[in-house]
């Protein structure tokens, strides 16, 4: 949000935590953090089977954040 | 014309970057009695001080610290020609320049231009520069100073090379070692046994001035 | 009276009262104000200076809900260089040491670049550079930044094709420095307009311009024209870091929309560093090694809220090495650091690191 829609911080976290439907507090906190990425299937720290990785974790952030990312676009350019 | 005057003429050739009006007006003050000595202490290094001091504020920019340190040069040329034999402000030489394999001189450009300013003849040697070219080079020149400058941790290491060739050849005590740049510290000047490390170019001169007892 | 356990700004430990503490920040603090024409530390900030020093942990950290995202500079190198950047050396590549910085060490965005983290050099290798990054791409979460530095002491002798300024500034030849120094300018641009326009081409998320004006302020002046031109080109989002707190004049009239880049100090360089259309700007404070790290931060602190006041895109200040109040010492202690990093985010308000 800060790199490719120049917002100050507290926009950003704003942003974001309505977006994922919780507060800014808790986007800090890892255990909040944790479970909501493996409901969401937005990409893990640790390497579980089965769960979004890389692009495909991107690919579904930008849905779920209503943000362009290029990588993603480049890759559905690519799908015939 | 009050002796004040002429200081605040000098002042401002320097402040002008102006060799031609610097030698002016020491030419003039010293024609109308006004002693060198003073000339120098209370116009021309009061007018050099001001313009380190601005070049740290970022008011004025190394092109004209530089041409400054000409119009001083030039102007300390007059004064120190008309005082008696050996009383001149002439201080020590200075050999100085970046480590080998560093090619990183603006900083060491910029201690050159204050040290010159400051009245020390100062030869740079540039950048790259090999131990023994420091060592051959203060030989030929007769310092009393060298200076080593080195912006990067891999390169600062270089500095020990030259202290440890003038240990070998027997010429440490000889001259008073000073090292600076980006990631030099006191603490490694002390640990590679240099006399003294500079902050700036400002503290660069502070402490030579101090090594050499001016 | 009871000291309290700190460092100098060369890393060295020290002991000081809390009256010299309190004394060192002020005295900071109006340096900075007097040099850069910034207002002085309000006395609440210096009093949450000194609870920030004054903490008897040996690493400290913000409150929680005022964490900050990192921008990390200098790619991975910190893992796959030598000594050149701090690095370690492990026998990993650059891919992997990414992926490491995201996966292990929890970075919230990382930067891949040339070992050797100068565009010039990276020119030739970017189709190496392009496919690293788009393999970056598809196998990391986080925004995957190209990261350089413009270095145009590249383009002057013995590296490059023009005479160097210091040389010809040596011989008293102002203009003729001048003239190589725009034409230096010139190449410098168009070698990071062809790279960052080949990152464009692949997806990367951003570039970093790390170290800008390092050769002064046509080597900044090279960086603000090459933003403005993939600002209109390109979909690249933009991260602009200084080398220093202010602008080299080794030009001395180099001018960007007007304003003459010589001598500007953070806050003003913020300003030129928005117009040219970047997305975060990083700005730098120098450490002073011979003053303690309370004196370096308060200092660093008051230029840096500074520029988080007048910012309208977010700061994320230097915090490292010799920069940001943090002692100049290759392996920086831990507690000086992360005491430099909590008064820029608890003070200074920075939106990251």
């Amino acid at each position: 949000m800060q790199l490719n829609y120049r917002m100050r911080l507290p926009e950003a976290k704003k942003y974001v935590a309505d977006k994922l439907h919780v507060s800014a507090f808790d986007l800090s906190d890892s255990t909040v953090m944790r479970n909501l990425r493996e409901e969401l299937d937005i990409g893990l720290i640790e390497a579980v089977p089965g769960m979004a990785k890389g692009l495909a974790a991107k690919a579904r952030i930008a849905d779920l954040l209503d943000i362009r990312i290029d990588a993603v676009e480049k890759l559905k350019a690519k799908l015939p | 014309m009050a002796n004040e005057d002429f200081y605040t003429e000098a002042m401002a050739a320097i402040r002008a970057c102006d060799r031609e009006k610097a030698t002016d007006v020491a030419t003039r003050a010293l024609a109308a009695g006004v002693a060198p000595d003073d000339m120098l202490k209370l116009g021309f290094i009061p007018g050099i001080a001001k313009m380190g001091d601005l070049f740290e504020r970022g008011e004025v920019f190394l092109p004209e610290l530089v041409l400054a340190a000409d119009a001083m040069t030039g102007a300390a040329d007059v004064c120190n020609a008309a005082l008696p034999e050996g009383a001149g402000q002439k201080k020590a030489t200075v050999v100085i320049g970046t480590v080998q394999g560093d090619v990183h001189d603006i900083g060491k450009t910029i201690v050159v231009a204050f040290l010159r300013a400051n009245g020390y003849d100062v030869h740079d040697l540039g950048r790259d520069i090999a131990a023994d070219k420091f060592i051959s080079k203060a030989e030929e020149v007769g310092a009393e100073v060298i200076g080593m400058s080195a912006l990067l941790t891999t390169t600062m290491r270089e500095q020990i090379r030259v202290l440890e060739a003038l240990n070998e050849a027997g010429l440490r005590d000889k001259y008073k070692v000073i090292v600076g740049g980006g990631a030099s510290t006191q603490q490694w000047a002390d640990k590679i046994g240099a006399d003294a490390y500079a902050e700036d170019a400002n503290d660069g001169v502070r402490k030579i001035n101090q090594l050499t007892g001016n | 009276m009871s000291k309290i356990w700190t460092r100098m700004g060369d890393g060295q430990a020290v002991e000081m009262t809390s009256d010299e503490l309190r004394k060192d920040m002020m005295e900071a603090s109006e340096d900075a104000a007097d040099k850069g024409k910034v207002p002085i530390l309000e006395d609440n900030e210096i009093d949450k200076l000194m609870e920030i020093f004054s903490a008897p942990w040996r690493v400290i950290g913000v409150e929680p809900g005022h964490e900050v995202p990192l921008t990390k500079d200098e790619t991975a190198c910190t893992l796959v260089s030598s000594q050149l950047s701090s690095g370690a050396h492990l026998p990993i590549s650059r891919e992997a040491a990414v992926e490491v910085f995201e996966r292990v060490f929890a970075f919230d965005t990382m930067e891949l670049g040339w070992i050797d983290y100068s565009f010039k050099p990276a020119k030739p290798m970017v189709s190496l550079d392009q496919v690293s990054i788009e393999r970056l791409l598809a196998t990391t979460v986080i925004p995957i930044l190209y990261g350089a530095m413009p270095n145009m002491g590249l383009y002057y002798t013995p590296d490059g094709p023009y005479t160097n300024p210091a040389d010809l500034l040596g011989m008293m030849k102002v203009e003729e420095a001048r003239e190589e120094e725009m034409k230096a300018a010139e190449l410098c641009m168009e070698d990071m307009i062809f790279v960052c326009k080949r990152m464009d081409e692949i997806g990367a998320d951003g570039i970093d311009f790390d170290t800008t004006a390092s050769a002064g302020d046509a080597d900044f002046l090279a960086t603000l024209k090459t933003v403005e031109e993939l600002k209109k080109t390109t979909n690249l989002g933009i991260e602009v870091g200084m080398s220093g707190e202010f602008i080299l004049g080794m030009h001395g009239e180099v001018e960007y929309k007007g304003k003459r880049l010589a001598g500007m100090f953070p806050q003003d360089q913020l300003k030129v560093v928005e117009e040219a259309g970047a997305d975060i700007f990083g700005p730098v404070v120098n450490t002073k090694t011979n003053k303690s790290a309370a004196w370096n931060v308060a200092r660093a602190v008051t230029f840096v809220k500074e520029v988080c006041k007048q910012a309208t895109i977010p700061i994320h200040a230097n915090v490292g090495m010799g920069v940001g109040g943090t002692p100049m010492f290759e392996t920086p202690p831990v507690d000086a650091l992360s005491r430099a990093s909590v008064a820029m985010v608890e003070i200074a308000k920075v939106d990251g690191l």
